[in-house]
């Protein structure tokens, strides 16, 4: 077996002896328990597997460990809690921006990355920085609601 | 937040508590599940004296809040806060069986009994506290569980305080009343979902997110027959499953197969996901079916032998033959899927005499039914744990997956947890029945509809959980279900009216979706009214309105037409907004009935549509939607809204987009770019009127706002175009037939023919010369001891560690998988399979025995120590040429390796080059030993760059073309291109086929970062070669560069124009929607690939400027889509994922059609793709 693997997640440090082929996904959601990254489709199609790496969206089921080792990983866990919410996650939990909640972890990782690059964005670029953000429900209204929420405060109807 | 899952019996044996009782009931419905033991009791609501209140429903939370709205219904008739209340939704033997949940009746009927006990309870605690108080119950009030009287008064008496000691237990009444609106204080309010905050940070357990001790990983393998499960071949096909195939995956736990139920069990879920793709299984060829890329004549092909008339009224024959204008019209509706965004997923635990599954099911008691069957265990032995999992809107693969999980846990012992993987959820769901609609009918002179004829043909299927077919436990003949009936008598007077339907055989695996058969017959209805509005020139919604003789659906109609602004016309008003663009907007309503027929109503829906239709390209964009719904009383009208948002755009794209596809054998649709979606740009805006209506009943809402969405699509584009569209999805291709009056070009499927494979080399055989053969076998240099590692300096060593990198042993000489430098990788050439040697100074195995006379020999003249040749795969032709300080220092690196042990494969080669000594021939004309000698007039770095990429670079064994020898060719085919372990290894000179010549510049950062802006990224045996190259230092990668450099082309003059040039070239040629090639590149591509794509991790390669894309041949491009980049040159690239498990060979050809005519416009196009392909996926090589 190769060296370890050593990388951050959600500020802590962990290391794992397992192959660099290893899916990130799996370890993070098997060996560290963290369920907010979601198994979408395995291919980096829909997005529902976000996490954030080095701060930019990544697809964790596409991730291999070796990709991943050295970096500092955020996923949904890691940006706020039940108690004290990401402001991403406070403006979708405010605009109720979920129906099953299963692509919520992409969308709202995917938000985060893109509000990081743009603060102010138009419902346009909203819109198109969400395009392969897949989501069945067809929860897209409350999504960009909150989207604009949490980039200009309190959206407006 | 996890699923409550308090224990039954405990709750009923504990004191400080109320429950309400209703004796279990047997239910009925498609699938009849155990009848309950006599004087069995369900629990459904439960009050405790801290005064917290837990209540139990059947129907479980699907995404759509029924959980918040049932909370509200508990809380509102008990009178407590929301907050006390918690609901425990369809785990078996705990939740009551109310049977499946579907046909949007969650609240319109199983929370009746629900609030019923909630009014009753409170009841009982008033009662029992005007017992206490010495008071009339009539003059006490509640306000969140204190009873206090009316007037006022210090006297008050909490829930909690009520129950200390009691243990009130109440069977359900009818006769204790429920509130009237006007009291309601909690229902009828926007509350806010109950578990949003907790999916929003990753703290909701869904069923995925299910671990219990010691659990295994499991994945299954289905059958080659994707998606059909009828017929005498179901469960009957598999041949053999070779489980030595997967033996090496470390892990491992089982394979295990039950006819043609096959799957595997591993310690981890990367583990198990890898032996399933590995595992050899071997089927039987099954059967073909039908022609489905022609729904209608499919439909048409199956026996109707059981025809129901629904309705009758009138002479519909006679009035038709009377009609002043005859109009017959048929209708499609194509297959179409639930598209989870989750794959289903679930956990089990079987045991000797019994079974717990966790599951996301929507059918917790018919699933207990199924897997008590499944086990041979008796119903109650068998308790289904209910999670919740991704949106299903009907019947996904949940419980197949559960079932799934219950075979392999009772396998291996152990609990065992299965993902489906998308490509099996797609393939395998049920389906959304296609369905054909026929009308037969005509207008009288004065306008009035003459007869509606009405004939629906559904093929329906019972969708039997799949592990029972497959392990032959249910034989594959899935009864016929009377499922075409829903919604199928219009909702117009029409006065010669008959409605039939044919409940059909299935042809595909189908089953429930949001609207079933009841969306596909009102855009039957709704359509055909508006085209015999547009008949008789009468607006639409006039037209309507004089036929619809129901006074809430009128008002409905006529609320939701004002809200829009309706447009009053007599025929198509075809207006334009700008050029090709023209506007319409159309409208459609209905009352979804559904359930076993004659059923009954759901929440009331009306639709106007607006839409933008382009008519040179055929784009359809739904720009607006005002939608109207009269859902009775409505519990959380937030709820209702989200769940209209939610269909208004789930059935937009069905209308626009949606139809699963097929080839001859199975289901094709095996990913989000076979199966597209609506995204965020293609939402339009959603006005929602919501009728008030607090006084009558609550009605369903998660299916209403479905139904009259494709009509009133149609409708508009008919306003807009003043064509008529039969058949959705309404895709540009479609569009644009319709407007030329021209049939929709059916997509055409290349023919599929066998793979032929070239066999070169043995054609070779006698062009060797066979006078070589007499040639003698050079001597053997003697073995010696190994030399000890610290004879050699560790200056020399790390050296020699540089120069091995540089020479890519390790890329070679190490298996997938294995020690580095212990050999045993498999190079597949045109002369047969070559094992690389073990390199590690292992003395019997490996080149432990070797002096270093045998090892400059080896190098440098392609002969090993015992004095057998090697083949020139072995590039010692190039090696020849390195200096003897750097041979020395390799040697030195090589030997001061950890030995291993460990014998590579035999090699595999063909006739006549299994003969060795042939080689020797071969050397006498393509070896010229010898160091290298620099070049005067060139400078010191070229020369350097020179004695890199010549000797121990040795980058011409792959990149110059070889000889019918297997010789490097010389002169000015140096470095014009070659073949690299089944790749192809591109032109680096003047012929290279990039569309912007390699620079210094870009060489550099290509060798040194593994991309190259103007060329793409690293791929195949390269991506390797490029990590090695990560040892040596800029300066060395530099020299190579300019080296390479003056083998290419003329370099642009400005690069960058060149390159922004080329992608806007192909940016304005094809367009994705108007192929299927075009559609898959969307979905499978897009995301990573598109230049205004999202930004994500790692390299975002330009197709436009991509060498593979332009290449002579499609095979590297062919390779990366099929294999992807497993081990990227640099992790700061990211991953590509490989799809071949997720794109069959038709769709990679289109796939790959679509991106060399869109990105590379002026190259020709390649032919022959699909039989590539297939060669491709047949010599796999990673």
């Amino acid at each position: 077996m190769s060296e370890p693997v050593q990388f951050q997640v959600n500020g802590t440090a962990h290391a794992f002896a397992l192959p660099r082929s290893t899916p990130l996904i799996y370890v993070l959601r098997n060996d560290l328990g963290l369920n907010g990254p979601k198994f979408g489709c395995g291919l980096g199609e829909c997005g529902a597997c976000t996490v954030l790496m080095d701060g930019v969206a990544a697809r964790s089921c596409v991730t291999t460990l070796g990709t991943a080792e050295g970096r500092a990983i955020t996923t949904l866990e890691g940006l706020g809690t039940l108690a004290a919410p990401h402001p991403v996650q406070a403006a979708f939990i405010a605009e109720q921006a979920a129906q099953c909640g299963y692509c919520l972890n992409g969308m709202i990782m995917t938000t985060v990355a893109f509000l990081a690059r743009t603060p102010s964005p138009t419902e346009d670029e909203v819109r198109a920085a969400l395009r392969y953000n897949l989501c069945r429900c067809g929860t897209h209204v409350e999504i960009l609601r909150a989207v604009m929420r949490a980039a200009h405060g309190e959206a407006s109807e | 937040m996890t699923e409550p899952r308090p224990d039954k019996n405990q709750i009923l044996a504990a004191t400080g508590t109320l429950c309400v009782l209703r004796p279990a009931q047997s239910v009925a419905g498609l699938q009849r599940s155990a009848m309950p033991r006599d004087g069995a009791l369900d629990l459904f609501l439960l009050v405790d004296d801290t005064g917290a209140v837990t209540a139990f429903n059947g129907h479980v939370d699907l995404g759509t809040g029924i959980r918040t709205a049932l909370t509200q219904i508990v809380a509102e008739e008990l009178d407590v806060a929301l907050e006390r209340v918690t609901m425990v939704l369809g785990h078996t033997g705990l939740a009551p069986n109310q049977g499946a949940t579907i046909a949007s009746d969650s609240i319109q009927v199983s929370a009746q009994p629900l609030r019923r006990a909630a009014a009753q309870a409170r009841h009982r605690l008033v009662e029992l506290a005007a017992e206490t108080l010495g008071l009339d119950a009539d003059t006490l009030e509640v306000e969140d569980g204190i009873v206090r009287p009316r007037d006022g008064g210090n006297a008050g008496l909490t829930y909690a305080d009520l129950l200390k000691g009691r243990a009130e237990r109440l069977l359900l009444s009818d006769d204790i009343p429920v509130k009237p609106a006007s009291a309601h204080r909690i229902v009828g309010q926007r509350v806010p979902r109950v578990d949003i905050p907790a999916k929003a940070t990753g703290s909701f357990t869904y069923v995925h997110d299910v671990r219990v001790p010691a659990m295994l990983h499991g994945r299954v393998v289905r059958p080659p027959y994707a998606g059909i499960d009828a017929g005498e071949f179901v469960g009957k096909s598999l041949i053999w499953v070779d489980e030595a195939s997967v033996a090496h995956i470390p892990g491992m736990v089982a394979v295990v197969t039950m006819g043609d139920f096959v799957g595997v069990v591993a310690e981890r879920e990367e583990q198990a996901a890898e032996a399933a793709r590995r595992l050899k299984v071997e089927w039987k060829p099954t059967p073909t079916l039908p022609d489905l890329d022609n729904v209608e004549n499919a439909l048409r092909a199956i026996p109707a032998e059981n025809r129901r008339t629904l309705h009758e009224r009138g002479d519909p024959d006679a009035a038709r033959a009377a009609a002043a204008e005859t109009l017959d019209r048929t209708y499609v509706w194509p297959y179409q899927m639930h598209a989870s965004i989750g794959p289903s997923c679930a956990v089990a635990n079987v045991g000797e005499d019994g079974a717990t599954i966790w599951a996301g099911t929507q059918n917790p008691y018919p699933l207990r039914m199924d897997i008590a069957l499944l086990l041979g265990l008796p119903e109650e032995a068998v308790e289904i744990v209910r999670f919740e999992a991704a949106g299903c809107y009907g019947r996904n693969c949940a419980d197949d997956v559960a079932a799934d999980a219950a075979l392999l846990s009772r396998a291996v012992g152990r609990p065992v947890r299965v993902q489906l993987t998308r490509e099996q959820e797609h393939a395998w769901e049920p389906k959304g029945a296609a369905q054909l609609m026929q009308v037969k009918g005509g207008l009288n002179a004065d306008g009035t509809p003459a007869a509606y004829d009405f004939n629906t043909r559904y093929p329906s299927n019972a969708a039997v959980t799949l592990a029972l077919l497959l392990t032959g436990r249910v034989p594959a003949d899935n009864p016929v279900f009377e499922m075409g009936d829903r919604t199928a008598i219009p909702p117009y007077a029409y006065d010669h009216m008959r409605v039939t339907v044919d409940d059909v055989a299935p042809i595909v695996r189908a089953a429930w979706l949001r609207g079933v058969s009841a969306l596909p017959n009102s855009f039957a209805h709704e359509s055909y009214i508006d085209e015999l509005a547009a008949a008789a020139g009468v607006d639409p919604v006039d037209y309507r309105l004089r036929h619809l003789h129901d006074d809430r659906a009128a008002e409905l109609v006529k609320a939701t037409a004002a809200r829009a602004g309706w447009q009053k016309r007599t025929a198509p008003r075809l207006e334009v907004v700008e050029g090709d663009v023209v506007r319409g907007q159309g409208f459609a309503y209905a009352l979804y009935v559904h359930s076993k027929f004659p059923g009954y109503g759901a929440a009331w829906s009306a639709w106007v549509a607006e839409v933008e239709v382009n008519k040179r390209t055929g784009d359809v964009a739904v720009k607006r939607v005002v939608v109207g719904q009269d859902s009775g009383l409505m519990i959380n009208p937030a709820g209702i809204e989200h769940q209209i948002h939610g269909n208004v755009i789930q059935s937009t794209s069905r209308a626009l987009k949606e139809q699963v596809t097929f080839d001859e054998k199975a289901v094709t649709s095996r990913e989000w770019g076979a199966y597209p979606i609506l995204t965020f740009p293609e939402v339009p805006v959603i006005n929602v009127v919501l009728m008030p209506r607090p006084d009558d009943p609550p009605l369903g809402s998660g299916e209403s706002a479905s139904v009259p969405s494709a009509a009133a699509i149609a409708n508009a584009i008919f306003d807009a175009t003043g064509v008529r569209l039969r058949e959705p999805p309404f895709t540009p291709d479609r569009v644009r037939a319709a407007l030329s009056g021209e049939a929709a070009p059916k997509p055409v499927k290349e023919k599929r023919r066998r793979p032929w494979f070239a066999m070169a080399g043995a054609a070779l055989a006698g062009a060797l010369g066979m006078a070589t053969l007499a040639l003698p076998i050079r001597g053997a240099f003697p073995p010696i001891a190994p030399p000890d590692p610290a004879s050699f300096s560790a200056e020399m060593i790390a050296r020699g560690k540089i120069l091995a990198a540089l020479g890519d042993c390790a890329v070679c000489h190490t298996a997938e998988g294995g020690i580095a430098n212990a050999g045993g990788r498999a190079l597949h050439t045109p002369f047969g399979t070559i094992y690389s040697t073990n390199l590690t100074p292992d003395v019997e195995t490996g080149i432990g025995s070797w002096s270093y006379a045998a090892f400059e020999r080896a190098m440098r003249e392609g002969i090993g120590r015992d004095g057998r040749h090697l083949y020139p795969a072995f590039p010692y032709t190039a090696f020849t040429r390195i200096s003897d300080a750097d041979m020395q220092a390799l040697y030195a690196f090589l030997m001061s390796q950890a030995p291993v042990k460990a014998t590579p494969p035999a090699n595999r080669m063909t006739f006549p080059f299994n003969i060795r000594p042939l080689m020797a021939g071969w050397n006498l004309l393509f070896l010229t030993p010898g160091q290298l000698q620099a070049e005067a007039g060139q400078s010191p770095q070229w020369n350097r760059g020179r004695y890199l990429v010549e000797g121990l670079g040795h980058c011409g064994a792959c990149h110059t073309p070889r000889n019918l020898l297997g010789a490097e060719k010389g002169g000015a085919a140096y470095l014009a291109g070659g073949v690299a372990d089944g790749w192809e290894a591109p032109a680096l000179t003047a012929l290279s086929k990039a569309p912007i010549p390699w620079s210094e510049d870009e060489l550099y950062t290509y060798l040194r970062t593994g991309f190259s802006r103007f060329h793409g990224t690293a791929a195949g045996p390269m991506a390797p070669v490029v990590q090695e190259l990560a040892h040596l230092p800029d300066a060395d990668i530099r020299a190579m560069a300019i080296y390479l450099a003056s083998f290419a082309g003329p370099a642009s003059a400005d690069a960058s124009a060149v390159a922004a040039t080329l992608e806007a070239k192909a940016e304005a040629s094809l367009r994705p929607m108007d192929s299927v090639g075009g559609r898959l590149f969307e979905g499978a591509c897009s995301a990573c690939h598109a230049p205004e794509g999202p930004t994500l991790f790692g390299a975002r390669p330009s197709l436009a400027l991509n060498t593979n894309v332009h290449a002579a041949q499609p095979d590297n491009l062919i390779r990366v889509i099929l294999e992807g980049i497993p081990a990227p040159a640099a992790p700061a690239l990211g991953d590509m994922p490989a799809f071949r498990d997720s794109l069959d060979d038709a769709q990679v050809a289109d796939l790959v059609r679509y991106m060399r005519a869109k990105f590379a416009p002026d190259a020709p196009a390649w032919d022959g793709l699909a039989q590539t392909v297939a060669r491709l996926r047949a010599t796999p090589t990673q």
